[in-house]
C-alpha cells in the first residue's frame, strides 16, 4: 500500500517536531536517531528515509528557520533602508527565527557549515551558505552595485556572518543584545570593504 | 569653548589645549607636559566597537576633559607611598589609554566631570558651557535595529504599536535616542529607546576603573574612593532601567498642578518596558534656542523661577537630586511653561542624608556657625571639626557657604553674576586640588546638583527670589510631613 503524500508529510514534521524536542532537552550530541525514531513511532529504517542523518536533520530546521527568516525580511524591508542597515535586518530576521533552535545550534552549525575542507559536505549546509549569499548579493544589487561582488569580499562576509553566528549562539544577554552591536560592526567593516572608502576616514581616532 | 576643532591648525589646537588644561606649579606649570601627554594620546588608536564610540578624542572638549582626568589621576598619587605611586608618566599614559577603551564611562566622566575630572580653568561662559556639554552622544542606532528592540521589548514592530512612529531620531538621550511618535489615540509622544548591553558596558567600565585607580589603594581616602565608585555604578546602572525611570516621573508628575507652570510629562505605561520609555511629548525648545530668541529679562527670571521652584519641589518633598540637571534636560515651552523631562539620574536621599541636609539649612538660616561646622565636618566624614585640618576645614566651610548663599538673599537673587559664580567655581577647584575631596557619595550627586542647575541659571542670566521660594517650599515639609 503506498503512504499517501499527506501521510509522508505529517510523519516528516513529526519527526522534526520529536527530534526538536529531544535535542532541546537532552542536547544534540546526546541524542541518537533511535531517540528520535522512537519518539516519532516510526522504525529506526524508516526515518532515514526521511532523514539520512541527524545532522541532516537538525539542518533542514535550520534551513526552514532561515527560509521563514527570509520571506520574514522581504515582508520587513520598506526599501528605505541603506545597505548596512538592510544587511542588519536580513540577518536580525533570520536569527530571530532561529532563536527557538538556539540551545542545540552551537554543534549542528559546527558541523554543517564549517568552512574547512570535510570528506562529506553537509548538502543542506552549503544549500543554507548559497540561499543566504544570493541575497546578500540581490541586497547589494538593490544599493548601486553593478557588478557582483568578488569571491574575497563574499569570503569575508561569510566569515564575518559565521562569527556572527558563533557568537550569537553562546550570546547569554538579555534577548542575545550583544550580538546586535557585533552584527552592527561586522556590517559596517563588510560595507566599508565593498565600498573601497572608509566612510568615517577614522573619524573616532581623529588627530 | 568649541567642541570640534577639525580646522583648527594643530599648533591652534595646541594652544587651545594648553590655554583650557590645568597647571601644576611645581612640576608643569606652563601645563605643556600634560598637553602634549593628551595629544600623544588622543592620536593613539584604540579598537572601540561601534557602541562604544561615544567619545571622541579628538575634539578639544574631549581632550580637555582627558587632561583633566589626568591630571586628577596624577594628584592623587602625590599622596601615595613610594611603592604604590606611579612612577612615572609612562604608567599615566597606561592608564589613560584604558581610559579611552572604556565604553560608557568616558562619556560618563564627563557627565560627572566636574567631581571625577576635577574643573576646567576657563573663565565662566566657557565653563557653564563645558557643563551643558557633559552629556555623551552615542552614534545614532540605524531603524533596523530599533525594530529588533520593539520585537523582543513588546513582539511589535514600531509602525504596529504606535499609529505613527518617526524612523529618525529627534534626540540623543543618555544611554538612547528619542523618536516621536503617534498613539492609535492620536496622542503625540516621545518614545526614547535604549542602546542594547549599556548596563554590561557600564559593569565593564567601572571594573577597568577599579584596575585603574589601583596604585591608589594605599592612599587614606581609597575607601572613600570605592565607596563613591559604588554609588557611581548603581546610579548609572538605575539609569538603564526605563521602569524605574518611570516611576520617578509619574511620581514627579503628582507634585505640580497647571498653576505651577511646570510640566512633567505623562508615561504611558502601555507603551514602555525596561528598555523602552514613551512619555508624552513637550512642545518647545532647549536653552541654546531659547537664549538665541534674545529673551527678555523678564522671559529668563520667569524660566528662572520655574526651574528653581521645579527642582525645589522635588527636593523638598521627595527629597531628590536631580542629578543630570543639563539642559537637554528642560523644555522651554511656548507658552512660558517650564518641561522637565528626564528623570533617569535621580538621586534619593536616605532619611539620614536628609536629617543632616536639613540640618545645615536651618543652621545656615539661624547663622548657627557651630552647627554648620559641625554638619559639613560630618559630611565629610569627619566626627567632628576639630579632627579637620584647619585649611581644609576652611576650604570646605567656603564652599558650602557657596552653595547656601542664594538661601539668605531677601528678594531677587541674581544667578547672571559673574563674580557669584566665579566663586563657586574657584571653591570646587581649591577643594579638588588639594584633594579635599573626601565625603559622603551623596555629595557627587548634590554637587551635579547644584553646579548643574546654576550653570544653566547663570546662561540664562536670570534672577529669581530663590529665599521666598525655599520658605514656601520647605514649608509643606513643616506642615504636613511627619
Amino acid at each position: 500500500m503506498r503512504i499517501s503524500e499527506q501521510a509522508k508529510l505529517d510523519s516528516r514534521a513529526r519527526i522534526l517536531e520529536k527530534a526538536a524536542e529531544l535535542f532541546i532537552g537532552k542536547g544534540f550530541e546526546d541524542t541518537t536517531t533511535r531517540d528520535i525514531a522512537l519518539a516519532a513511532g516510526l522504525a529506526a529504517g524508516t526515518m532515514f528515509n526521511y532523514f539520512p542523518s541527524k545532522e541532516t536533520l537538525a539542518m533542514t530546521m535550520v534551513t526552514e528557520a532561515l527560509g521563514q527568516g527570509m520571506e520574514d525580511f522581504r515582508r520587513r524591508r520598506t526599501g528605505e533602508e541603506e545597505l548596512t542597515e538592510e544587511l542588519f535586518l536580513f540577518i536580525a530576521s533570520g536569527l530571530r527565527r532561529l532563536r527557538q533552535l538556539r540551545p542545540f545550534l552551537g554543534p549542528v552549525l559546527e558541523r554543517s557549515l564549517s568552512p574547512f575542507p570535510r570528506k562529506s559536505v553537509c548538502h543542506e549546509g552549503e544549500a543554507a551558505r548559497l540561499g543566504h549569499l544570493a541575497v546578500v548579493q540581490e541586497i547589494i544589487g538593490r544599493h548601486g552595485f553593478t557588478a557582483a561582488p568578488d569571491y574575497v569580499a563574499m569570503t569575508i562576509y561569510w566569515s564575518l556572518y559565521l562569527g556572527i553566528l558563533a557568537f550569537w549562539t553562546n550570546d547569554e544577554s538579555p534577548n542575545q543584545e550583544e550580538s546586535r552591536g557585533l552584527i552592527d560592526y561586522s556590517l559596517r567593516c563588510f560595507v566599508q570593504v565593498i565600498s573601497g572608502t572608509i566612510a568615517e576616514r577614522g573619524a573616532a581616532h581623529a588627530n | 569653548m568649541q567642541t570640534e576643532n577639525g580646522s583648527e591648525s594643530p599648533a591652534l589646537q595646541m594652544k587651545m589645549l594648553l590655554e583650557a588644561l590645568p597647571k601644576e606649579s611645581a612640576t608643569d606649570p606652563t601645563g605643556i607636559r600634560l598637553a602634549r601627554l593628551i595629544n600623544r594620546i588622543s592620536r593613539q588608536k584604540v579598537p572601540v566597537s561601534s557602541f562604544s564610540r561615544f567619545w571622541i578624542l579628538g575634539s578639544l572638549q574631549a581632550k580637555v576633559t582627558l587632561g583633566y582626568f589626568a591630571y586628577w589621576l596624577r594628584s592623587r598619587f602625590v599622596d601615595a607611598d613610594e611603592k604604590g605611586r606611579l612612577k612615572s608618566e609612562a604608567h599615566l599614559a597606561a592608564a589613560l589609554q584604558l581610559f579611552g577603551t572604556m565604553g560608557y564611562l568616558r562619556g560618563a566622566v564627563m557627565k560627572v566631570g566636574q567631581l571625577l575630572a576635577n574643573l576646567p580653568e576657563v573663565v565662566p561662559e566657557e565653563f557653564a558651557e563645558v557643563l551643558s556639554a557633559l552629556h555623551f552622544e552615542a552614534p545614532p542606532m540605524h531603524y533596523a535595529l530599533v525594530r529588533e528592540v520593539f520585537l523582543d521589548e513588546f513582539g511589535r514592530e514600531p509602525e504596529e504599536v504606535f499609529a505613527s512612529f518617526d524612523r529618525q531620531a529627534f534626540a540623543a538621550a543618555s544611554l538612547g535616542q528619542v523618536h516621536r511618535a503617534r498613539l492609535h489615540s492620536g496622542e503625540e509622544v516621545a518614545v526614547k529607546i535604549q542602546y542594547p548591553g549599556i548596563a554590561r558596558t557600564i559593569k565593564a567600565d567601572l571594573r577597568n576603573l577599579r584596575v585603574l585607580l589601583q596604585p591608589l589603594c594605599l592612599t587614606r581616602d581609597w575607601q572613600n574612593t570605592l565607596d563613591k565608585l559604588a554609588d557611581l555604578e548603581q546610579m548609572l546602572l538605575m539609569e538603564t532601567d526605563y521602569e524605574q525611570e518611570a516611576r520617578f516621573g509619574k511620581d514627579a508628575r503628582l507634585f505640580f498642578t497647571v498653576d505651577d507652570r511646570v510640566v512633567v510629562p505623562r508615561v504611558y505605561d502601555d507603551y514602555s518596558t525596561k528598555r523602552v520609555l514613551t512619555t508624552e511629548y513637550l512642545r518647545g525648545c532647549h536653552l541654546d534656542e531659547f537664549l538665541a530668541g534674545n529673551p527678555s529679562q523678564k522671559e529668563r527670571d520667569q524660566f528662572t523661577t520655574l526651574l528653581i521652584v521645579a527642582t525645589f519641589r522635588l527636593y523638598y518633598r521627595l527629597h531628590w537630586f536631580l542629578a543630570d540637571p543639563h539642559p537637554g534636560n528642560f523644555i522651554f515651552m511656548e507658552d512660558g511653561r517650564l518641561g522637565m523631562i528626564d528623570f533617569g539620574c535621580t538621586r534619593v536621599m536616605t532619611d539620614e542624608e536628609w536629617l543632616l541636609i536639613s540640618e545645615l539649612e536651618r543652621a545656615t538660616l539661624e547663622r548657627d556657625e557651630a552647627s554648620f561646622k559641625r554638619v559639613t565636618a560630618k559630611a565629610c566624614l569627619f566626627n567632628d571639626p576639630e579632627e579637620m585640618e584647619p585649611e581644609r576645614l576652611e576650604i570646605l566651610l567656603r564652599g558650602v557657604h557657596w552653595n547656601m548663599e542664594p538661601w539668605l538673599k531677601d528678594g531677587l537673587f541674581d544667578f547672571g553674576d559673574r563674580e557669584f559664580f566665579m566663586r563657586g567655581i574657584d571653591s570646587l577647584m581649591e577643594m579638588t586640588r588639594k584633594r579635599y575631596t573626601r565625603g559622603s557619595p551623596l555629595y557627587l550627586w548634590s554637587n551635579r546638583f547644584i553646579f548643574g542647575g546654576r550653570a544653566i541659571c547663570y546662561r540664562m542670566k536670570g534672577r529669581c527670589e530663590v529665599k521666598n521660594i525655599s520658605t514656601r517650599e520647605s514649608a509643606w515639609h513643616d506642615a504636613d510631613y511627619v
